[in-house]
C-alpha cells in the first residue's frame, strides 16, 4: 500500500513536470526560427495580443508581430495539439487492435489520406474546398477509408482486433495502389512533387484558421479518451475477460476508433503525414509507467505535445534559411529508438515475449 | 444463490456440441463438472459466463433469467476464472485485480479507497499481498492463476465459475488454488479434469459425455470402477485413504 502511494504521488509530479514542461515549451519555442528576432520582442508581442496592454500597443503589427503571432505562436499551438492527438491515438489503437506495432494510421487512415490528396491535386477533385482542397480530401478520405476499415471487419460477425488489422492492410494497399496509379499516368511533374512533399509532413501550414479548431479538439478527444480508460486496459485482456468482467468491448472498439480517425484525419488535412509519434511515445511511456491507461493517456499526450513542438523547432532550424519536412526527421529519430525499444527483451505487451 | 441451466443445447455448425443439459448447483455448492477432452465441459460453461449463446435452453441465476440481464449485472453476479493463459502485458498485479472492480463502476467513477480495499483483501485471501507491485507478466503460472482467482473475488460475486483452473498448475498449486475456493462461501460451478481433485473438493459431480449428461450425484455415487472404465476406457481402481478420502487408482 505504502508502495503505491509513492507511484502514485511519484506520477503526480512528473504529471506536473510536463505540464510545466509543455507551458516551458510552447514558451521556449517560439523564440526558435530564421528570421532574427530577439526573446524580449517576443513576449512583447504575445503579452501585447494576450492581454492588450496599451504600452506594448507598438508590437500590434509590423514584421516582428507577424512572424511571432501569426506564423510561430499557431504553429507551435499546431505542433502541440497534432503531437498530443497522435500520441493518444497511438495508444488508443494499440489497445483497439491490441497490437503494440499499431500506430494511428494503422488502419488504413494513412494510405486513405495518400488516396485523398493524389485525387485533389492530381484530378482536381474538391476544387470546391478552395486553397486547403488537397487537405480537406485527404482528411474525407481517410476518415472514408477507416469506416471501409471497420465495415470489412464487421462482415461475417463481429469485428475482432485480428480482423480490423487484415482489413486495415487490405485498404491500406487498394489506397496507395490507386494513388500511385494517378501519379504514375499523371503527366504533372508539380503535382507529383507537391504529394511527395506533402506526404513528408509540416506544420508550416499553421494559422489562426485551423489552430482555434484542431486543438481544442485534440485536447477535447484526449479527455474523452482518458475518461475510457478502464475500457482501454480490458482491451489488452481480450473480448472473453472483459465479458467476465460486465463489458462488452464491441460498441466500445467502434467508437474510438471513428473517435482516433477523425482526430488522424485532422492532424493529417493540417500537417499531412508524421510517423513514429504515435508508436514511439506511448511505447515509452509503457515502459517507464506501466500500461495502465489512466497513467498512459496523459503522459502521452503531453510527452507527444512536448515532443513534436521540439521536433519541429529542430526542423526550422536545421537547415540554414530552409525548413526541413518534419515527417522526415520524425522518422530519422523516431526508426532508431523503435529498433531499440524492439530489441529490449524484457519489455512487452500483449505479444511474444522473445 | 443457485445457478440452473435447463436442456441447453449448442451447435458448431453441423457438430452438436450440447445435446439437451441440465445442471443445477445449490446456493453455496461445490459442483464438479467432468468428461473426457470433448465432452463439452468448457462449451458448457462458456454458455454460462456469455461467450457463447446456446442455440436453445436458458439459464437462470436464481430465478432470474440470464439472457434478461445486462452483461454488467451478471459480472456483478459471477466471477470466472478461465483456463490458464499467458498474458503478457505491463500490468502490475494490483492494476490486474483492480479490474475486477469493473462491473460495480460507473462510466465516470473513480477507483476508490473501498476499491483498493477490497482488492488488499482479495490478494490476502488468495496469499499474494505481498505481490501488489509486482508486473503480472514475470510471475509463475501458479501466481499469475491466483491473481485471477483474486480478481474474480474482488467481483465480490456470489457464484464462481471455474474453467479447469488448475490445468498446466503443478500439484501444490492445484491444490492450494481449490482450497482457497473451497473456503470461500460462494457457489461455484468447476470444469474439473482430474478425478481425484474432483473427488476431493466438489460436493456434487456431473459427468459429461458426447455433449449429454451421463450421470451426476456426489464423487462417491459417481466416480466407480465402472463408471470410470465406461466414460474414459480406463481401468481403476477405487481406495479410500486413512482420512476416508477416496482415491483412485489408474490401471496402465
Amino acid at each position: 500500500m505504502k508502495e503505491s502511494r509513492k507511484k502514485t504521488s511519484l506520477y503526480g509530479i512528473v504529471l506536473l513536470i510536463l505540464g510545466a514542461g509543455l507551458v516551458f515549451s510552447i514558451l521556449a519555442s517560439i523564440t526558435f526560427g530564421n528570421a532574427d528576432i530577439s526573446i524580449q520582442e517576443v513576449y512583447k508581442v504575445i503579452f501585447y495580443e494576450i492581454f492588450h496592454v496599451d504600452s506594448f500597443s507598438a508590437y500590434q503589427d509590423g514584421a516582428v508581430h507577424d512572424v511571432v503571432w501569426l506564423i510561430r505562436f499557431p504553429r507551435v499551438l499546431l505542433a502541440a495539439g497534432i503531437g498530443m492527438g497522435l500520441s493518444v491515438c497511438g495508444v488508443v489503437m494499440q489497445a483497439v487492435v491490441k497490437n503494440p506495432l499499431a500506430d494511428p494510421y494503422v488502419l488504413g487512415v494513412s494510405s486513405g489520406a495518400y488516396l485523398g490528396a493524389a485525387a485533389a491535386i492530381i484530378l482536381g477533385i474538391g476544387a470546391i474546398f478552395g486553397d486547403n482542397a488537397m487537405g480537406i480530401m485527404a482528411f474525407i478520405s481517410a476518415v472514408a477509408a477507416s469506416f471501409a476499415v471497420l465495415f470489412i471487419s464487421g462482415i461475417g460477425g463481429r469485428s475482432s482486433a485480428g480482423k480490423l488489422i487484415l482489413a486495415g492492410m487490405a485498404i491500406s494497399s487498394v489506397c496507395s495502389a490507386f494513388a500511385n496509379f494517378l501519379i504514375y499516368i499523371s503527366q504533372n511533374r508539380d503535382a507529383t512533387t507537391q504529394i511527395s512533399y506533402w506526404s513528408m509532413g509540416s506544420l508550416a501550414t499553421a494559422d489562426w484558421d485551423n489552430v482555434p479548431v484542431i486543438l481544442p479538439i485534440m485536447i477535447l478527444a484526449t479527455l474523452i479518451f482518458w475518461t475510457q480508460y478502464r475500457k482501454l486496459n480490458l482491451m489488452l485482456l481480450g473480448d472473453e475477460t472483459a465479458i467476465t468482467l460486465g463489458t462488452d468491448l464491441h460498441k466500445a472498439r467502434i467508437a474510438y476508433m471513428l473517435l482516433s480517425s477523425f482526430m488522424v484525419g485532422f492532424a493529417v488535412c493540417a500537417a499531412g503525414m508524421i510517423g513514429f509519434v504515435g508508436l514511439i511515445i506511448p511505447h515509452a511511456m509503457r515502459m517507464l509507467f506501466g500500461t495502465d491507461h489512466k497513467r498512459l493517456i496523459p503522459l502521452s499526450a503531453l510527452t507527444g505535445a512536448i515532443f513534436l513542438i521540439w521536433a519541429d523547432v529542430a526542423c526550422r532550424v536545421i537547415l540554414k534559411n530552409s525548413e526541413l519536412p518534419i515527417g522526415i526527421l520524425v522518422s530519422l529519430i523516431g526508426a532508431p529508438c523503435f529498433i531499440y525499444l524492439m530489441v529490449r527483451k524484457s519489455y512487452g505487451f500483449g505479444g511474444e515475449r522473445s | 444463490m443457485n445457478i440452473s441451466a435447463k436442456d441447453i443445447h449448442l451447435s458448431y455448425g453441423a457438430r452438436e456440441i450440447l445435446k439437451g443439459v441440465d445442471i443445477h448447483s445449490e446456493n453455496g455448492e461445490f459442483v464438479g463438472l467432468i468428461g473426457p477432452n470433448g465432452s463439452g465441459k468448457s462449451t458448457l460453461l462458456k454458455c454460462i459466463y456469455r461467450i457463447l449463446k446456446p442455440n436453445a435452453g436458458q439459464i437462470f441465476l436464481d430465478e432470474e433469467e440470464l439472457k434478461a440481464m445486462s452483461i454488467k449485472k451478471s459480472a456483478r453476479k459471477m466471477g470466472v476464472v478461465a483456463q490458464h493463459n499467458y498474458y503478457n502485458f505491463e500490468f502490475t498485479v494490483r492494476e490486474v485485480v483492480m479490474m475486477g472492480r469493473a462491473p460495480h463502476k460507473k462510466a465516470l467513477e473513480r477507483d476508490n479507497a473501498k476499491d483498493y480495499e477490497i482488492v488488499e483483501e482479495a490478494l490476502k485471501t488468495v496469499g499474494m499481498e505481498g505481490f501488489a507491485q509486482r508486473s503480472f507478466s514475470t510471475l509463475s503460472g501458479g501466481e499469475q492463476q491466483r491473481v485471477i482467482l483474486a480478481r474474480a473475488l474482488a467481483q465480490q460475486t456470489p457464484c464462481l465459475i471455474l474453467d479447469e483452473p488448475t490445468n498446466h498448475l503443478d500439484i501444490t498449486h492445484q491444490l492450494q488454488l481449490m482450497r482457497i475456493v473451497k473456503n470461500l462461501s460462494a457457489t461455484v460451478i468447476s470444469a474439473i479434469h482430474d478425478l481425484n481433485i474432483a473427488a476431493m473438493f466438489c460436493d456434487r459431480i456431473y459427468a459429461l459425455k458426447e455433449g449429454r449428461i451421463i450421470a451426476q450425484g456426489t464423487p462417491r455415487e459417481v466416480l466407480t470402477e465402472d463408471f470410470i472404465r465406461q466414460v474414459y476406457q480406463v481401468d481403476a481402481e477405487i481406495a479410500k485413504d486413512s482420512s476416508g478420502q477416496m482415491h483412485i487408482l489408474f490401471k496402465g
